[in-house]
């Protein structure tokens, strides 16, 4: 069996005492697949992939291309797990792009020629053009720092690619464009959203994790006929009533 | 759009195109310059205001704006300086000499500051042997400033829309809620900004790209431009 | 929380910056929104406010680098308060002690909270008596400095109220809304 990209097993993990957030998850992700992580709010999506990243330290075994997670084994893990945020401001921290996007190759010992080069292109691949490196990220629309943020982890050529809410706050068009690039991409990616029509578009496979349980692990074409379990999962929620009247419920 | 602190005037000008690095070293001589010199005979920092008079001119900084940021000086400086003339002869002196030096190493740091970007200086600040930390911790307030400026606005938006006609009162007690909720919220993101940082690989300090090397050209003018004005008052302090 | 010791140590510096640049923004916005209000910085310092609740939050070395870091940077970017006369590097060195002891008595010997705002209070105090010291003998004025210091004081007593009210509510809100910047084996009851 190839080496999986990401491996997960019996993972679990509590906030408190009586506060089980996660529950015995176990997955596997090969190289260049790319899986939706769905659920409704407060499934454990966020949790699990700040876990994945060791920001969390949860019980089970979690193993990047062979590296298994533990004390010592982080900086490894997180040079090939890339973590994209919910919310991008949190990842564009300096006072410019560049700094920003150059700031994992630096930290992690390039050179600065080679920073400035891999920056420009990955600035260049999420489709931003190379100025908007000398820009301040507050002077780039909200589409334009999710696609800052995801160049500065891109940067680092990650083996596998983790989005939380990717499509928060972007319209149709910069949905589409985000699908692109990310279609686009050679890693395996992990995307964690309640955004189906964008899972669909992006991904053949689907986890679902209710109440921080996994649920389902599926391709994402029978998922989606499964409308009662869709349901169940609160993966959707019609807006008709059963007799097919609409308005106010 | 620049940050939204910042004194920088953009224009295209020789001073705005001089090296960061031969700036601070031309303000650096400058300012050592102004507190060497004497005040009596007024010479010395009459030829230092002209010297700098030309700094700015080069800048193209127009002369409204440096009055304008000038005159909120007026009272810190013109306060200290009526209250020495009231003193013996060396308090009046002492006064002078305050009054004469502030107002130099204010217009000094006003021209340094209308042609060098903030951030510009920080990052120069950063690689600083003894000031890198403040370099460092200014860029973090920096970016601050802008997210906190945007996070104001909106707030701020809200508050037009929600109650547009509200008292005073109910305005600062919305104020203080409004303010003490920001900070909740800024500490809470500073959570996940951390996390950020150690995902992209900080282990203490900020990674920095080596510098550009400093071309010859710049150093000489700013070294030039500070052996002028050392220069002045040396001559003025020792003739 | 987190794994090894150093990807520990690396998390807590990193939040602390964050945290600090935050706070230290905080502290260029805040004056600007008296100033526009009308109500004037010396008499309600409000520079003071979020520097103070940093050393609250912050380690010693980092709340004394922010309370020195944040009057300078605030001239390098808005002017005020001005470089020159050094009304900033006064002021520098009058946070940095302020938040240094807030620090250094709330978060390092764990001593109640009032206890610590009014060590940081003295600390504000203490510089500004040697701050007028010193400008005393550089003016030949007679004046001493304890003069000086009553007469701050009381100008900025409006200020200092605002400090006492605000200050521990707060810190207070902070560490409900994030548990891990409380004090380890804080007393409880103090």
């Amino acid at each position: 069996m190839a080496l999986a990209a990401l491996e997960v097993t019996d993972l679990s993990y509590s906030y408190g005492q009586d506060s089980s957030a996660l529950h015995d998850i176990s997955f596997r992700l090969t190289p260049g697949e790319r899986v939706a992580l769905l659920g409704p709010n407060g499934a454990g999506k966020s949790t699990l992939l700040w876990c994945l990243v060791g920001v969390l330290r949860a019980q089970g075994t979690i193993a990047v291309d062979g590296t298994v997670l533990r004390p010592g084994t982080e900086a490894e893990i997180r040079a090939k797990l890339g973590l994209a945020f919910a919310e991008p401001e949190d990842q564009l921290f300096m006072p410019t792009v560049r700094r920003d996007v150059t700031f994992g190759l630096l930290a992690a010992g390039a050179g600065s020629e080679e920073a400035a080069h891999a920056a420009e292109q990955a600035i260049r691949s999420v489709g931003l053009p190379e100025e908007a490196l000398e820009r301040a990220a507050h002077d780039l629309s909200s589409g334009e720092r999710r696609r800052a943020a995801l160049a500065s982890i891109l940067v680092m050529d990650p083996l596998i690619l983790a989005l939380d809410e990717p499509t928060n706050s972007l319209d149709a068009r910069g949905r589409l464009s985000l699908a692109r690039i990310l279609l686009q991409l050679p890693c395996a990616q992990l995307v964690a959203t309640h955004d189906l029509e964008f899972a669909r578009a992006l991904c053949a496979r689907a986890l679902v994790l209710v109440n921080g349980e996994l649920v389902a692990d599926t391709s994402m074409t029978a998922l989606l006929a499964d409308t009662k379990h869709l349901q169940q999962y609160g993966l959707t929620a019609p807006l008709r009533t059963d007799d097919g009247q609409t308005g106010v419920l | 759009m620049p940050h939204h602190l910042d004194l920088y005037v953009k224009r295209e000008s020789a001073l705005h195109r001089l090296d960061p690095r031969a700036k601070m070293l031309a303000a650096v001589g400058f300012v050592a310059a102004v507190l060497l010199a004497p005040t009596r005979p007024p010479w010395p920092t009459g030829a230092l205001l002209l010297l700098l008079i030309g700094a700015a001119v080069l800048a193209r900084l127009p002369a409204r704006l440096v009055c304008r940021r000038m005159l909120s000086l007026v009272v810190v400086i013109g306060m200290p300086f009526l209250l020495s003339r009231l003193g013996g002869e060396a308090t009046r002196a002492a006064g002078e000499q305050f009054a004469v030096r502030s107002l130099l190493v204010a217009a000094a740091f006003l021209v340094l500051m209308a042609s060098t970007r903030a951030v510009v200086l920080l990052e120069v600040a950063e690689r600083l042997p003894l000031v890198s930390v403040f370099g460092q911790l200014g860029e973090f307030i920096l970016r601050g400033a802008d997210l906190l400026a945007e996070e104001v606005v909106r707030t701020n938006r809200a508050w037009v829309l929600r109650a547009p006609s509200a008292t005073l009162k109910v305005r600062l007690t919305g104020l203080s809620q409004a303010s003490m909720s920001l900070l909740a919220r800024a500490a809470a993101r500073s959570e996940r900004v951390g996390a950020a940082m150690v995902l992209r690989g900080f282990q203490g300090k900020l990674p920095m790209a080596t510098p550009t090397p400093l071309p010859w050209s710049h150093l000489l003018a700013g070294l030039l431009f500070a052996l002028i004005s050392l220069g002045l008052a040396g001559v003025g302090r020792w003739r | 929380m987190v794994g090894g010791a150093s990807d520990r140590d690396a998390l807590s510096r990193a939040r602390e910056l964050a945290l600090a640049g935050l706070l230290g923004a905080l502290g260029l916005l805040l004056p600007i929104g008296f100033h526009a209000l009308g109500w004037g910085g010396k008499v309600f310092l409000p520079m003071h406010l979020p520097v103070v609740v940093a050393g609250f939050l912050l380690s010693p070395a980092t709340a004394v680098t922010l309370g020195f870091v944040v009057p300078l940077l605030s001239a390098v970017l808005t002017g005020m308060p001005p470089l020159s006369p050094p009304v900033a590097p006064l002021m520098a060195l009058e946070l940095a002690a302020k938040a240094g002891a807030a620090s250094v008595f709330y978060r390092v010997l764990r001593l109640p909270l009032w206890v610590a705002l009014a060590a940081a209070f003295v600390a504000d105090w203490a510089v500004l008596a040697l701050a007028a010291w010193f400008v005393a003998g550089l003016f030949a004025i007679k004046a001493g400095a304890i003069q000086y210091v009553a007469a701050a004081v009381v100008i900025s007593l409006p200020g200092t109220i605002l400090q006492v009210i605000a200050v521990p509510l707060t810190v207070l809100a902070i560490e409900k809304r994030v548990p891990r910047l409380r004090p380890a084996k804080r007393d409880e009851t103090g």
